[in-house]
């Protein structure tokens, strides 16, 4: 069974249709990086996902669960999908480790030493042991999106959503975050990454999907989709991007 | 008379006048911030009923003087109803529903402004949308609008004189009623007016320092 299965999956703003029928499979330890222009809905089909957006039709499954943002499971479901913003949203009224013990504290009852024992190891992964007891506004954001990132991953997610993890970054702090998610995937983590960052795409993808206009216009292996896209829409995107 | 005897002839009621004032603003605005807690939850709220409840609560407020609203209080209703009510009482009426109107939407603001990144957040690690709301949306809410309700409590604080003309011996109708003795208009309004001052200075220094102290910025 795949880890995420997507059928006929519609997404209306309004009268503005933003995914137009995707189908999709992504099998445990995939590493998917969505790429595409802006405005295509590769956002929207990522946040589709765990249901921050919910499908106007289609379904989403996780591990055969039907993702509904009305169901009276969805809290659970969601437990098991992490997911890293752009804008990181940090909670800044806790520390550093109220903000990673602060789910597995209320959602898995984790004795509070626990969490914090299981929490400072997790800083230990991002490099960032030291920032314990800080409050989020005084860390860079570099540092924050690694702290988001720990967030997640004290639930234990089986799979990781990042929305654009890196853009909202200066360019000198892109890099901690991207070795963070490496070092992840390299664990054998299923990921789906909406990214910008085409060298992280190449390097680390297992697949990757491009999407425009709403459909997933091309996916291959990075490979395929970098070395001989077939899609005269991808070949444009791919000339655009590498060329700036 | 000079200064100082008007001072200390009149400084024994003046005082009475201002606990009047004191007691009347706090029993005000404690059941103040309860209604406007329920009655921003109401603007808040899937039904659209409790939403219109507080809509139109809240522009009636907004809509007519307060004086209006304690005369209709302290003699509209109890003339209609036919019942009596002290003219405390009245006025505790008159300013809770008030300042809880102009509360309510200071609070609904302030749930507002809190980034949606939040809510979000907070729902992709499982957090239900009840565990969201305590937990992370409020705590940031409530740092949002504690200027605004310090306003607010300032603004109330004061208004109390207002229900002076119901005949409620609060601090400015002491004022009068000394002056009516004493003809020493300029001094008097001086002295009410520096005690007005005072409570409110020292309420914005707490204030201030409870912003200082739950403040997130580094």
């Amino acid at each position: 069974m795949p880890k995420v299965e997507i059928r006929g999956l519609h997404k209306y703003f309004g009268e503005n249709e933003v995914l137009k029928g995707i189908d999709c499979d992504i099998e445990t330890g995939e590493v998917v990086c969505v790429i595409g222009p802006s405005g295509s809905g590769k956002s929207t089909f990522l946040r589709c996902i765990n249901c921050l957006e919910e499908p106007t039709s289609g379904t989403i499954m996780v591990d055969g669960n039907i993702m509904d943002a009305e169901a009276k499971n969805i809290d659970t479901l969601r437990e098991d999908v992490g997911m890293v913003f752009q804008q990181f949203n940090l909670f800044p009224h806790l520390s550093v480790i109220k903000n990673i013990t602060i789910a597995p504290v209320l959602r898995k009852k984790m004795d509070k030493a626990e969490a914090e024992r299981v929490g400072l190891e997790l800083l230990a992964r991002v490099g960032l042991a030291d920032k314990a007891n800080a409050m989020p506004n005084s860390l860079s954001g570099g540092q924050k999106q690694r702290v988001a990132i720990a967030r997640a991953l004290a639930m234990r997610p089986g799979l990781m959503l990042f929305d654009e993890p890196t853009s909202a970054l200066d360019p000198e702090m892109v890099g901690e975050v991207l070795d963070v998610m490496r070092q992840l995937a390299e664990e054998g983590m299923t990921m789906v990454v909406v990214t910008h960052e085409m060298g992280f795409a190449r390097q680390v993808a297992s697949r990757v999907l491009f999407i425009d206009g709403g459909l997933i216009a091309e996916e291959g292996t990075p490979e395929q989709v970098f070395g001989n896209p077939q899609n005269p829409r991808t070949q444009t995107f791919l000339n655009q991007v590498l060329e700036a | 008379m000079s200064f100082v005897d008007l001072l200390s002839e009149s400084m024994p009621l003046l005082l009475d006048g201002l606990a009047l004032t004191l007691q009347l603003s706090a029993v005000s605005l404690i059941i103040a911030m309860v209604l406007g807690i329920l009655a921003s939850l109401m603007g808040m709220s899937k039904n659209p009923v409790l939403r219109a409840i507080n809509r139109a609560y809240v522009a009636i407020i907004r809509g007519t003087p307060l004086l209006v609203q304690g005369f209709f209080i302290y003699f509209g209703i109890t003339g209609m109803l036919n019942i009596r009510i002290s003219a405390f009482m009245a006025g505790v009426i008159a300013l809770s529903l008030n300042a809880g109107g102009y509360l309510s939407e200071i609070f609904r603001g302030g749930i507002q402004a809190v980034d949606p990144g939040q809510r979000e957040a907070a729902r992709s690690l499982g957090l239900s949308a009840h565990q969201t709301t305590w937990r992370i949306i409020i705590p940031q809410a409530i740092r949002i609008c504690i200027p605004s309700v310090v306003n607010q409590w300032c603004i109330t604080i004061k208004d109390t004189s207002i229900i002076s003309v119901i005949g409620l011996a609060e601090l400015t109708k002491v004022g009068q009623q000394i002056i009516a003795r004493t003809y020493r208009s300029f001094e008097v309004w001086i002295i009410v007016g520096i005690m007005y001052f005072v409570i409110i200075y020292l309420l914005t220094i707490l204030a201030r320092v409870v912003e200082r102290k739950v403040s997130l910025d580094a």
